[in-house]
């Protein structure tokens, strides 16, 4: 099993030196309290925890995974539950937290950085707290005073967790389908009935009540997904003194056996006029969702990330501890029998592509983090409108972009280890089988897609996309004139002016052919993750640059970066070609064969 | 899960009408007289049927339960053992097994199809008759009259099976560091000792002994991989009349756990003095080990894509069935809530995909083996010289490219389910763990890419390559008045231009770069890989437009449309391929090891 070490030194230079979260953070109120000592004391705390407490227990959650005894309980594998105790004790939950609910209030990027070690070190754990996010934002955003006192507070000590009740059978993408009803009672409360599948952390062991959002249909609601409404259910009602009543007719009818993320418990849920209260406008719900799907969906980006930092880590390890063969520039460990593996250049082309997924991708989460701080946080609302585009714009790309890399590398990782990566005690095919499920969920690869280029570019005429790529442009400008930028640069620059010209190519195509969004989708999202990978990877080689030209004891380290950022621009980069040509092959590629035909 | 159908019609396309196997069989020593029409046709029909109805159904179950290890031996899951017996029954372990030996003597042509066939139904039980076929290659290529006589016909009618032993705890690519010993018992038997790993069905409960071919060294043995020897050693003695008697001293020490293939035993295999015999020469072990090699390689390519084919099965199943969301074109099921989400253009880009490698994979395979059987059964020294020159430079890339996309077949199989992919009781997700391995094990595909790169084409200059060019510019020459495949045969020009191209820097930078192989290699593979595609889609759309016309069945319309999707949304891959193989190696090998 990898020994998961939180990468500190390159958390700070993302965070501290290209993002520059001092000024950052000195930037909105909500910062104030965000101050650099305060910053690195809860960086290195959270890492501790992270490489200490969960990430020991990520092996014996994947093999004991949760199991529903005959009680309707389900059981956390062995560990699980004492992790969380502590967690609760140290404060995390409350971390970007509204401090009028008992949070710490500060900025969600922070929140950000922990989620990341946290879901590097233990997936399948950190999902247990992980999922209360969206309950806490529909409850802070849509709730009453009255609901916000009664639930807010206990998701936020952690005491409670929460969870998002969306799929059901017949409709995961497609939720305009969904059937769950819930029925007015006399009291004002809503009498909630269905089943919903999938529901991640939708019960466990680990907390005396969970506080369920279910998606649902009030009688007479319009079809489709103009009739849905969200509503809080608890799984065991409240006495009047707020203590933890009776079972709230919410039960977990069975666990999912999975291909990975065994430690966390994916439940079917019944509600059986479970006792319910609306929450935001009937027939709203899933716009509510939506305000705050965003910072849902970089949370799932980070398990992208996650996954390549994890498994670079392990591999590294490994190819430096195995030995076959000798270099072909001649014998390197002239004691041993053979070579360390990580002299071959093959070895070190899935090294340094796993290095350059989690360092590219770091960059662009909290890059994200920084503009979902702002969103909430800023002074001005042209800020907040700005950085609300471009968290939009973004979102999808994290999401689909990041977590298909990561799935990527972590299959590199588990290639490093030849035939011991198959072998489940090396922990390398775990992370392969934990984040595969990150290309599913939370909207798939193909939805985020549609979202990108359908709603996000197309339907703004290209405005979100244009307000990246001038981030770009300007950055290429000021670089022109640099001759060690040159490399990064040029190809930057055209690639940003092709993205743009490719976007137009396609919405022209679109306006006469319906598919062909559908049919440019996926190799759009895929191009524009490299692309904007790109951008960060040059900003993040001309810091280096800098550094080393103003002198540094860390050469090795900055020297690195702009290794990595060549590796990049070489070796990685050159995969928009394929991307470009297929987007534009038209939608008869993938239209033209007969439904009947696809299987003789 | 979808109920597995036997592709049988594309196997009779590719076999027939693409590469004409008949026509090739009656021209081959030896296979004329083995080999008919009639022959080829029962086999295909009979394998579909005992595949699709007697082991797909073992595979789910083989999946949960797993092999367990006792102190008795290995149990397999419930029903592979009755699945084995009447499968052995029918006579298939020796379907190509030499006839001298009682054996079918069956054409690769024909067996690569069955093997398709059985992957697809369960990689799993799939490894333990396999396993025993290329032990049987080895043992027919370079044992004994004696040994033959004495274990390939047991082994070809499957009361025996075979297990292949090379791996140590140390030493996996880099055989030369084995360490288990052969000592002479001066009645010209050997004395092994040792222990050997990841060793694929090297202890079950399906056959009565199980005979393993075991690399180890002698006294004094040169180091390295000029030192290895193969010998034969069943696990259990076997006196002069066959009986089979008590434990060899071979014994299963513990089985893996591991991502897939969980029906499949993976063994540590322990050798505590036990008898065996020298098979070919003394320190020739390897070389004698890699005759049967190009056999086993093409054979994982096979189990990729069987797997990828039995995962698009599924997911076409699903894709008409699933309903989710309208069609962006309109309202195709009004009768229904939402439409069945093959309407829509991204499920059908997955499924073109898979369908496009998969159809690839199976014509690239028949391709290959068509020069295996050149190789083993022609008497002309010429014919049989150029088809061993072919299947060295194409087996990687039958082993290395064909996995690598059944791998992402599998994938978007699982992809094309959304979350329920991700659910075991569909089985998409058990097809991407299954297939996985087929990655790693019989030469990591990075170790494919370096044989491809190195051995095969920088090694001879290009010489092997220069064949592969040929046939295809002959084939490109000869139809270059077909109008219906004019597209595809320039796009497959260009390809092959830039694919020459690239070989070419190659080969010259490596003359000065000691690294420029290996920084090129697998990005090389994939991008000859391709042009292998390129050219076998050609040649699939060709026979495709000559009989469209009047076929009312829709597959010659389906195959083009699948050749035209390769063509405009899958090759164009080689332009990046090309881009980052010409970058060099330098951006491999600058990052200092300490800076990582």
């Amino acid at each position: 099993m990898p020994e998961y070490k939180a990468p500190l030194r390159e958390i700070s230079f993302v965070m501290k030196e290209l993002l520059e979260s001092e000024k950052h953070y000195a930037s909105f109120p909500a910062g104030a309290d965000a101050t650099p000592d305060m910053v690195d004391m809860l960086i290195a705390e959270g890492g501790k925890f992270c490489e200490e407490v969960i990430a020991p227990l990520n092996k014996v959650g994947d093999e004991e995974g949760c199991t529903l005894g005959a009680d309707g309980v389900v059981k956390t594998p062995t560990g699980f539950k004492e992790a969380y105790q502590q967690f609760v004790e140290g404060g995390w939950p409350t971390l970007s937290a509204d401090v009028n609910y008992g949070g710490q209030g500060l900025p969600e990027s922070l929140n950000i950085v922990m989620s990341e070690m946290v879901g590097t070190a233990n997936w399948s754990w950190g999902m247990y707290p992980g999922l209360s996010h969206g309950a806490v934002n529909t409850i802070h955003e849509y709730g009453t005073p009255e609901q916000k006192e009664t639930y807010l507070t206990k998701l936020v000590s952690g005491e409670w967790t929460g969870t998002m009740c969306l799929t059901e059978p017949h409709c995961g993408s497609d939720l305009g389908t969904l059937r769950t009803k819930a029925e007015p009672n006399a009291d004002g409360s809503y009498s909630i009935t269905g089943t919903k599948i999938f529901i991640s952390a939708g019960d466990h062991d680990m907390v005396d009540n969970i506080v369920h959002i279910v998606l649902a249909r009030l009688p007479d609601a319009p079809q489709g997904t103009k009739g849905i409404s969200l509503f809080i259910v608890p799984r065991n009602s409240l006495n009047d003194d707020g203590s933890v009543g009776a079972n709230n007719s919410v039960s977990c009818g069975s666990l999912e056996h999975k291909m990975g993320i065994h430690g966390n418990s994916t439940c079917v849920m019944n509600f059986d006029g479970a006792k319910g209260w609306l929450i935001g406008p009937e027939n709203k719900g899933l716009n509510c969702m939506f305000t705050f799907m965003n910072t849902a969906r970089i949370g799932t980006a980070l398990q992208g990330l996650g996954a390549a930092e994890g498994s670079f880590q392990g591999s590294l390890v490994y190819a430096k501890d195995r030995l076959a063969m000798r270099s072909l520039t001649g014998v390197k460990n002239p004691d041993g029998p053979a070579d360390p593996i990580i002299v071959h250049p093959d070895v070190r082309r899935m090294l340094l592509t796993q290095k350059a997924i989690a360092e590219g991708a770091r960059a662009m989460c909290y890059f994200a983090a920084q503009h979902a701080d702002l969103v909430h946080h800023a002074e001005s609302e042209e800020q907040r409108k700005t950085s609300d585009d471009m968290l939009g714009f973004l979102t999808p790309i994290l999401k689909a972009f990041i977590t298909e890399v990561g799935y990527e590398a972590a299959n590199h990782g588990m290639q490093v280890f030849g035939g011991h990566g198959f072998i489940s005690e090396w922990g390398m095919e775990q992370i392969v089988r934990d984040t595969r499920i990150a290309l599913m969920y939370e909207g798939t690869t193909g939805i985020q897609a549609l979202d990108l280029l359908g709603r996000k570019v197309l339907m703004t005429q290209g405005a979100s996309l244009k307000q990246f790529t001038k981030l770009v442009h300007v950055f290429c400008k000021e670089n022109e004139g640099n001759e060690e930028m040159k490399q990064f640069v040029e190809p930057l620059l055209e690639l940003n002016k092709e993205w743009g010209d490719l976007t137009m190519k396609i919405g022209m195509a679109a306006m006469k052919d319906r598919d062909e969004v559908g049919s440019a989708s996926v190799d759009y999202l895929m191009y524009s993750g490299y692309v904007s990978m790109a951008y960060f990877w040059a900003r993040m080689a001309l810091l280096a640059q800098q550094k080393l030209a103003a002198g540094t004891t860390e050469t090795g380290f900055y020297t690195a970066k702009v290794q990595t950022a060549q590796f990049y621009f070489k070796r990685i980069l050159p995969r928009t070609k394929a991307h470009a040509a297929m987007m534009v092959a038209g939608s008869d590629s993938v239209m033209a064969m007969d439904e009947a035909n696809f299987i003789f | 899960m979808a109920e597995y159908q036997a592709p049988l019609r594309d196997m009779r396309f590719v076999l027939n009408e693409v590469f004409e196997a008949n026509k090739l069989w009656a021209s081959l020593a030896g296979t004329r007289d083995t080999v008919d029409p009639e022959t080829a046709e029962a086999i295909l029909e009979e394998a579909g049927k005992i595949t699709a109805s007697l082991i797909a159904p073992l595979s789910r179950n083989g999946d949960e339960e797993g092999c367990s290890w006792h102190s008795a031996g290995v149990k397999t899951p419930k029903g592979y053992k009755e699945a084995y017996k009447t499968f052995i029954e029918g006579g298939w372990c020796g379907l190509s097994g030499n006839a001298n030996y009682e054996g079918m003597g069956m054409p690769k042509m024909l067996a690569a199809q069955f093997e398709e066939m059985l992957y697809s139904s369960d990689i799993s039980f799939g490894l333990y008759i396999c396993l025993t076929s290329g032990a049987c290659l080895a043992i027919d290529a370079h044992a004994s009259e004696e040994l033959k006589q004495k274990y390939l016909p047991k082994m070809y009618s499957g009361e025996w099976s075979g297990a292949m032993d090379l791996t140590e705890p140390h030493s996996g690519t880099d055989l030369g560091m084995i360490r288990t010993k052969a000592v002479e018992n001066g009645d010209g038997s050997y004395s092994i000792t040792g222990t050997k790993i990841f060793i694929t069905g090297g202890e079950q409960d399906l056959s009565e002994n199980i005979i393993h071919l075991v690399l180890a060294k002698l006294p004094g043995a040169p180091a390295g991989s000029r030192g290895i020897s193969l010998f034969l050693v069943p696990r259990n003695c076997v006196d002069e009349n066959n009986v089979v008697g008590e434990n060899n001293k071979v014994t299963c020490g513990s089985i893996e756990h591991k991502m897939g293939i969980k029906a499949s035993a993976t063994c540590v295999m322990n050798y505590d003095g036990a008898q065996g015999w020298l098979v070919g020469e003394v320190n020739k072990g390897l070389a004698a080990m890699f005759t049967m090699m190009n056999y086993e390689r093409l054979s994982v390519g096979v189990q990729g894509f069987a797997a990828a084919e039995r995962s698009y099965q599924n997911a076409v199943e699903y894709a008409k069935d699933r309903i989710q969301g309208r069609s962006p074109a309109g309202v195709v099921a009004p009768s229904k809530e939402a439409d069945p989400i093959i309407v829509h253009p991204d499920v059908r880009r997955m499924l073109m995909t898979m369908r496009a490698y998969t159809e690839g994979s199976r014509a690239f395979s028949t391709y290959v083996a068509s020069y295996l059987d050149r190789a083993k059964f022609s008497d002309n020294a010429e014919e049989k010289a150029q088809a061993d020159a072919m299947v060295a430079l194409l087996t990687p890339i039958a082993k290395a490219y064909m996995t690598d996309r059944a791998l992402d077949s599998c994938v978007a199989g699982q992809q094309v389910f959304g979350g329920h992919g991700f659910i075991r009781e569909w089985g998409q997700e058990q097809l991407v763990r299954d297939t996985r391995i087929t990655q790693i094990y019989e030469g990591t595909n990075g170790i494919q890419a370096l044989d491809l790169m190195g051995r095969k084409i920088v090694a001879n200059n290009g010489k092997l390559y220069e064949l592969f060019v040929k046939e295809v510019s002959d084939f490109i020459e000869a139809n270059s008045d077909n109008s219906a495949i004019k597209p595809y045969l320039e796009s497959l020009a260009a390809t092959i231009e830039r694919l020459s191209d690239v070989t070419e820097s190659v080969i010259k930078a490596a003359a000065s770069d000691p690294h420029a192989i290996g920084a090129a290699s697998v990005d090389y593979l994939e991008l000859f890989g391709l042009t292998c595609y390129a050219y076998v889609w050609a040649r699939m759309a060709k026979v495709a437009a000559e009989k469209v016309a009047g076929d009312s069945s829709g597959f010659y319309d389906a195959k083009i449309k699948t050749a035209k999707f390769f063509f405009n949304r899958l090759l164009p891959k080689t332009v990046s391929l090309s881009e980052s193989i010409k970058s060099g190696s330098a951006d491999m090998m600058s990052l200092d090891e300490a800076c990582f």
